[in-house]
């Protein structure tokens, strides 16, 4: 009797009534139901887990506003004075054996490559002419604007570099993790 | 033999109600598919740490959403599937 509301709650829950025998008031559960709620206690269980990998993408993607592992590496390449427009300016990025080219392509836009050509390394330069990036060891022909091959024996595209700029300064940007 | 009739008919009969057609089976689907999603979440998760740690979070917030999304979802499934139905109530007599 003392507990016989929380049973009968419960049992109405599971049989749809109150219980008429002792027996239902006792264990207040279907055998077929009791299985259908071990199911749904499975599901809700799955529910709660999906929430917790939620939250734990969720926590990474805070983390990395807070506490980003990675720097940003920079270096100054020219100022936007020292290019003329359709103009090049040659420099070493990323390390000093690596040849890179800065344009200033003729609507204004900076771009900068690997002035290594994709074909066999030989050294690119700009045509500002043709307005062409051109290696001069097999005629291979790059786009100033996308880097991309145009003729000769080059399959690849050059590597672009990113570039910032602060004022009047031009900076090549490389992210890298810590 | 009248004890033993009286003892089947408190165990069986119309106390036990079985849960409605395909019901359990509309039940074992959304388990299934959940913990399918499940699997997927946990998948987003090594990404999104990977990124993390590989220093290339530029895109980690768009794996973030669509853990939401399935785990919106599941709760939407949990909360269709977890529904009771109503009781068929015979009057008593």
């Amino acid at each position: 009797m003392k507990s016989e509301n929380g049973i009968s709650r419960k049992g109405r829950g599971v049989l749809g009534r109150r219980p008429r025998t002792r027996w239902q008031a006792e264990f207040p559960y279907h055998w077929d139901g009791d299985e259908q709620v071990s199911r749904r206690e499975l599901l809700r269980f799955a529910v709660m887990a999906s929430g917790t990998l939620f939250a734990a993408t969720a926590g990474i993607v805070i983390l990395s506003y807070l506490n980003p592992l990675r720097t940003v590496r920079r270096q100054a390449i020219a100022s936007t004075s020292e290019v003329p427009r359709n103009g090049a300016h040659y420099f070493q990025y990323p390390t000093a054996e690596d040849e890179a080219v800065l344009l200033h392509l003729p609507e204004g836009r900076f771009v900068a490559y690997s002035s290594k050509c994709t074909h066999l390394s030989c050294a690119v330069y700009y045509d500002s002419q043709r307005q062409l990036l051109v290696c001069p060891c097999h005629e291979g022909v790059f786009d100033p604007r996308t880097g991309a091959p145009l003729a000769g024996p080059p399959q690849r595209s050059l590597p672009s570099i990113t570039l910032s700029q602060e004022g009047t300064m031009v900076f090549a940007e490389q992210e890298m993790p810590q | 033999m009248n004890n033993t009739r009286s003892i089947l008919s408190e165990t069986t009969g119309d106390v036990e109600r079985s849960p409605s057609p395909g019901q359990v089976a509309t039940v074992l689907t959304g388990l299934a598919i959940g913990i399918l999603l499940m699997g997927i979440q946990l998948w987003l998760l090594t990404i999104a740490l990977d990124l993390y740690l590989g220093g290339q979070d530029t895109y980690i917030w768009l794996l973030a959403v669509i853990s939401g999304l399935v785990f919106l979802g599941g709760l939407l499934v949990l909360r269709v599937l977890t529904r009771r139905p109503r009781s068929q109530t015979r009057p008593r007599r």
